[in-house]
């Protein structure tokens, strides 16, 4: 950032000779010269960060499918041998009952999320164009604050709204006359659990998709809704034939943007109840956690990270075809 | 005009909404130790005290994981900011062969499920002996947030006319000349709000820190506050007060950059 802040202070000061002769005729000859370094200058630009991600990308990439067919417990790895297995490794997780609801838990649990993320993003949206001012800027800030807090800290903030005895939502419900809810326990089930943690997730992106969502919004151009006025369209009609197509391609950006983050959600999860209870409120990160880190079956989990990576692809699938095909138009 | 009371009443509810955890954190770091806990119904704090801060700040770990993650965070950053910038010029300013697919790769690899990534990212640390270093969170935080800046930064330069650095060259600027004076500067706001964004991601990142760190003096904040009923019991006045040291920076950060980070993520919607 200082360097920014130094070259900003230099620019005015080299603007001020208009115009300096010598420099022109002595560069022109000096880029004829370096020809073969113009030439190998974008790939030794590119380098650094080629190396970078295929040392620290591709190569996991690679070696998380190696991984999968290896037999690789805490004794192979301390012993270094090296055991393949083929597909024994999926062969224990597809049979495992548990991975079938918990795959099955994490989609539901991803597209609840994100539906219910992005359709009140919309709505939070389409509500700011209709706001007072300063009503606007208040609902601003406040959403400013939401997508601010990092995510342990939003965790432990809400681990406390919640909490059983003296959280102040039970304490809230019980004063509107809700008594049931004194000493309620909202972690008692995986539902319960993983609905509190949807709550925290949802409240927190909201602000991100209602921003970006507005900012698309204001970009249409006001005669259209002008038109659309004098032709007498009713709101809705407006909406459809105005807004929709306006927006379409940006709501369905910030979609699979959304997709691609609420599907790997660890952190919240864990730090609740780490999963539970009895593991109810596991989604796959958790159990890739569980079955790779604390029981050390390195292989079934690696096993685990390529499904996941199967199914993450299969629901983004459609998407991704598109918009790798747009930007490569692009480019 | 009902309606539009309706719907400014509906803005403030959502307004509420959106700020009461910010609130509670604040008010429940502010109330003085015991009042915490009480079953009374205390919305409003009645008495203000600041001796949650000194707890949560002399407690045991802050002050270290305090440290860790800001080492680790703005290590990685900077690495992935100036090796994101090259990588953007040589994208938008150059025609070479295999542009088209570097460009490709590094779309990809932006939307690369890093957390998939977590068994062989282990086992490689293991082998690179960088387990239990904070070297192997710089460097996981590093490949997470290059990609991301150099794919932003290259729409950021694709922005700035090419002609302004010809014009500054034809003036006598050398290539590097000609960036460094016309190109960077102009690249300020971008540069300043990519490099939040991947402030935010590595500051946020709990995951890798939790695997790839065991022991306590090593540990980010994330770890540390995760792990805060260790350290706090059921103090949450102090829980609080970690959480609103743990917040600031991230939310001046955001208060400086909030416009322009809308446009740096979504700049790459698919059209029609």
């Amino acid at each position: 950032m200082t360097a920014v802040k130094t070259t900003e202070a230099a620019a005015p000061a080299g603007d001020l000779p208009p115009a300096l002769p010598p420099a022109v005729t002595g560069g022109a000859p000096g880029r004829r010269r370096a020809g073969a370094f113009d030439r190998a200058l974008p790939y030794l630009l590119l380098a650094p960060a080629l190396i970078a991600i295929l040392w620290l990308i591709g190569w996991p990439v690679v070696s998380v499918f190696v991984t999968s067919f290896r037999q690789l417990n805490l004794g192979e790895l301390v012993r270094g041998e090296i055991v393949w297995t083929g597909l024994d490794n999926y062969v224990t997780v597809l049979r495992d009952e548990r991975f079938w609801t918990v795959s099955l838990r994490t989609v539901v649990f991803t597209v609840a999320v994100v539906g219910a993320s992005v359709g009140m993003g919309l709505l939070i949206a389409l509500l700011m164009r209709v706001l007072t001012p300063w009503v606007r800027i208040a609902l601003q800030i406040a959403m400013l604050c939401a997508w601010a807090m990092p995510i342990l800290a939003s965790t432990t903030v809400y681990q406390w709204m919640f909490d059983q005895n003296y959280g102040i939502l039970n304490k809230t419900l019980v004063q509107l006359g809700f008594d049931s809810f004194a000493g309620y326990s909202w972690f008692s089930s995986g539902t319960s659990t993983l609905s509190v943690v949807g709550l925290l997730i949802v409240w927190q992106a909201i602000p991100f998709l209602a921003f970006s969502l507005y900012a698309g919004l204001v970009g249409i151009p006001r005669d259209l809704y002008e038109a659309a006025g004098i032709d007498g369209a009713t709101g809705w009609q407006t909406f459809r034939a105005v807004t929709w197509p306006e927006i379409r391609s940006l709501l369905m950006m910030v979609t699979f943007l959304s997709t691609l983050w609420d599907f790997k959600v660890f952190a919240q999860i864990w730090v609740f109840r780490e999963g539970g209870p009895s593991g109810e409120s596991t989604t796959l990160p958790v159990l890739q956690y569980l079955e790779g880190i604390a029981k050390s079956h390195f292989g079934v989990a690696a096993a685990i990270s390529v499904l996941m990576m199967v199914i993450l692809g299969l629901i983004t699938f459609q998407y991704l075809r598109k918009l790798l095909q747009t930007e490569e138009g692009k480019i | 005009m009902l309606k539009k009371s309706a719907a400014n009443l509906a803005g403030l509810g959502l307004a509420l909404f959106f700020l009461f955890p910010t609130y509670w954190m604040i008010t429940s770091a502010l109330k003085p130790k015991g009042t915490t806990i009480t079953s009374d119904y205390d919305l409003v704090p009645f008495s203000v005290t600041f001796s949650n801060f000194v707890t949560a700040w002399t407690k045991p770990g802050f002050l270290s994981a305090l440290g860790n993650s800001l080492l680790v965070t703005l290590t990685a950053v900077v690495a992935a900011i100036i090796i994101g910038i090259t990588a953007a010029v040589a994208m938008s300013r150059f025609a070479f062969r295999g542009r088209k697919s570097f460009v490709l790769l590094m779309l990809v690899a932006q939307m690369a499920p890093f957390e998939a990534l977590l068994i062989p990212m282990f086992l490689m640390m293991r082998d690179l002996q960088l387990y239990e270093h904070l070297s192997s969170l710089i460097l996981v935080y590093f490949a997470v947030t290059l990609p991301f800046c150099a794919w932003t930064l290259r729409g950021f330069v694709n922005g700035i006319p090419v002609e302004l650095e010809e014009a500054a060259m034809v003036d006598g600027c050398g290539r590097w000349g000609a960036f460094q004076k016309v190109t960077l500067p102009l690249l300020g706001p971008g540069l300043v709000a990519t490099s939040v964004f991947a402030f935010i991601t590595a500051w946020n990142e709990f995951l890798f820190a939790k695997v790839l760190i065991r022991s306590q003096d090593r540990e980010t904040l994330p770890v540390w506050l995760s792990g805060f009923q260790t350290a706090f019991g059921t103090d949450w006045g102090g829980a609080m007060a970690a959480s609103v040291l743990f917040t600031v920076p991230a939310l001046v950060f955001f208060l400086i950059v909030q416009r322009k980070m809308v446009a740096g993520v979504t700049a790459g919607a698919v059209k029609g």
